[in-house]
């Protein structure tokens, strides 16, 4: 690539940049990697009070994990409240993001503006509200309440998501569907679905990961039958800190980075099979 | 040639059926449109906010309990009692201190992965998705270790001789800030990668060709190009970090009482719901306004989209 030097003679100042850049980003990578690096090593040392780096390893309270209900359990209820959401949230954020794209109604670009709201309204006001107005309509605390308000914390994501791919989405494959004689669910199962299924997945893969990390509001709404992975963890880290902490984040950090996975290759499975 | 045929005798029946067959599921269709995620939204987002707006002037009971009589005194509480005005123009300013480290760090890391080349750049780029998709509860307590009297980073700093004797990280502003700054710094990386990766190598090019040195073509050809992508990240980092809950409580020390966690202790512990709702009011008042300011200059639309691939 002799581009790189250009027509005029090259200064050697560029190379000193790009060299600067690299040093940064590489800096950026460490401060990334390293904290998550720490406690994935620290699940592993045997001392109660984890110094760094430990002096030796044991699978010691991996063992302790698997017999404490409490962890198992918020493990078990953020699992159903993750499937949960994903599954509501496939659903709403596609038949949303189809209307947006196909339909043509006054004051749109401003709904668009309050479908994302969610986005930026601060998690902690989310929390209050919501459970306010909860109360006020004698709605009982219960698993639900999480489901609803994960669903409407990813809803403005899965929405981007699915839509950005139906813009490029041509629909006249549609109506040559419709005019050889299919009807519209026909339509939809046959050409539209196929085609934006592999976004759908993205969306739900998003949706869990959002509602399994989801702290700050998700606080305001669990009961101590419904406590979920994270405010088990962030509990547990205000008071004291177990070392099985460690462990319960470390698998999070595992089946975190798992699943994405495993969704972009169900997608990639999706969009092959076309 | 018999198929085109037979196409062509069937198409002028099927077109009427088709129209029809929209016409008839016209309502089935707007049930299923833009309505349900709207819904959705006003049902859980935009109606809570309206019922706090109501309990924000009403009065606290004896015991959490809540008087049903309109009362301006929350507010007049938050006006006359200058402490939360102090904790919402701190909020504010660790906002603006967090967005002006992440700027820098974020968009250097998002040029390198847009301009670079080598065949390891996905799997760097997948290392930065990645952050989106670890608990934020994880990312900021695994700092706590670290930052510790006796933690590695200040064992690193020791051994190097930056400093003489061990610094106090965790619970200080400092700690907080680096917590919040590394938590957010994915929302710059991204838009900005997303940005930087479809500029046209050519119009760099083009630039040194007519003479514009490095730098000159980064400044005036390169950064506006990049413009959407550090206004998407600007926005998030700004929002998040104002709004932060996790990195003041964990990471922070006694004096960063951000709004969040303020509010939430307000709700929680001190069970005063009507001036919880006051607070939570006025902040998302201000917060609108600045969005609103925002949108007048750049596409918030956009900006919210920033993040999404």
């Amino acid at each position: 690539m002799s581009e790189r030097t250009g027509v005029l003679p090259s200064t050697g100042a560029s190379e000193w940049n790009w060299r600067s850049v690299k040093l940064v980003s590489l800096l950026v990578y460490l401060s990334m990697l390293i904290p998550l690096a720490v406690v994935v090593i620290n699940s592993f040392n045997p001392q109660r009070i984890a110094g760094f780096p430990p002096e030796s390893l044991s699978l010691k309270w991996y063992a302790a994990f698997m017999e404490d209900e409490l962890f198992i359990n918020a493990v078990w209820v953020s699992v159903k409240v993750g499937v949960a959401t994903a599954l509501l949230c496939g659903f709403v954020g596609t038949v949303t993001a189809m209307g947006f794209v196909r339909k043509r109604f006054p004051l749109q670009n401003t709904l668009v503006i309050a479908l994302l709201t969610p986005m930026l309204v601060p998690p902690v006001i989310i929390g209050v509200a919501s459970t306010i107005f909860f109360v006020e309509v004698g709605w009982e605390r219960s698993i639900w309440w999480i489901v609803t308000m994960h669903v409407l914390i990813s809803l403005p994501y899965a929405f981007l998501i699915v839509r950005s791919r139906l813009y490029l989405f041509d629909d006249t494959l549609e109506d040559a569907a419709m005019t050889l004689g299919a009807d519209r669910i026909t339509t939809f199962r046959e050409v539209t679905f196929p085609i934006i299924a592999p976004s759908i997945v993205t969306a739900m893969v998003l949706a869990f990961v959002i509602s399994f990390g989801e702290f700050t509001a998700t606080q305001f709404w669990v009961t101590r039958e419904t406590t979920t992975v994270p405010v088990v963890i962030y509990s547990m880290v205000r008071t004291l800190i177990t070392p099985k902490v460690n462990v319960l984040a470390t698998l999070v950090l595992v089946v975190t980075i798992a699943i994405p996975v495993l969704g972009l290759v169900g997608q990639r499975y999706l969009a092959g099979n076309r | 040639m018999s198929s085109i045929d037979t196409a062509e005798s069937v198409v002028p029946e099927q077109v009427t059926d088709v129209k029809e067959r929209l016409m008839e599921n016209r309502r089935v269709r707007f049930l299923l449109s833009p309505g349900l995620g709207l819904l959705w939204t006003f049902v859980f987002l935009f109606l809570p906010l309206t019922i706090i707006v109501a309990f924000s002037f009403f009065e606290p009971g004896e015991a959490g309990s809540i008087v049903y009589e309109f009362t301006l005194a929350n507010y007049q509480r938050f006006v006359e009692a200058s402490v939360y005005q102090d904790i919402i123009v701190k909020s504010f300013r660790i906002g603006l201190t967090s967005t002006l480290i992440i700027l820098p760090l974020g968009y250097t890391l998002g040029y390198f992965l847009g301009r670079s080349k080598s065949r390891w750049t996905p799997i760097l780029l997948g290392l930065v998705v990645v952050q989106f998709w670890v608990p934020l509860v994880i990312r900021t307590y695994a700092w706590i270790t670290l930052m510790g009297r006796k933690g590695p980073i200040n064992e690193a700093l020791l051994a190097v001789g930056v400093v003489g004797e061990p610094i106090k990280l965790l619970y200080t502003t400092h700690g907080m800030l680096i917590g919040l700054v590394v938590s957010i710094l994915p929302f710059m990386v991204l838009p900005v990668y997303s940005a930087v990766s479809t500029i046209d190598e050519e119009v760099i090019q083009a630039a040194k060709t007519l003479g514009a040195s490095d730098a000159r073509a980064f400044w005036e050809v390169t950064l506006p190009l990049s413009w959407p992508g550090i206004v998407s990240g600007i926005l998030f980092s700004f929002i998040l970090s104002a709004g932060a809950f996790i990195a003041p409580t964990l990471l922070g020390g006694p004096e960063d009482r951000l709004i969040a966690p303020v509010i939430a202790t307000i709700f929680t512990q001190d069970f005063n719901w009507p001036f919880a709702a006051a607070l939570s009011i006025v902040y998302v008042l201000l917060i609108g306004a600045m969005l609103y300011l925002f949108n007048r200059k750049a596409d918030l639309e956009e900006a919210l989209e920033g993040t999404s691939l």
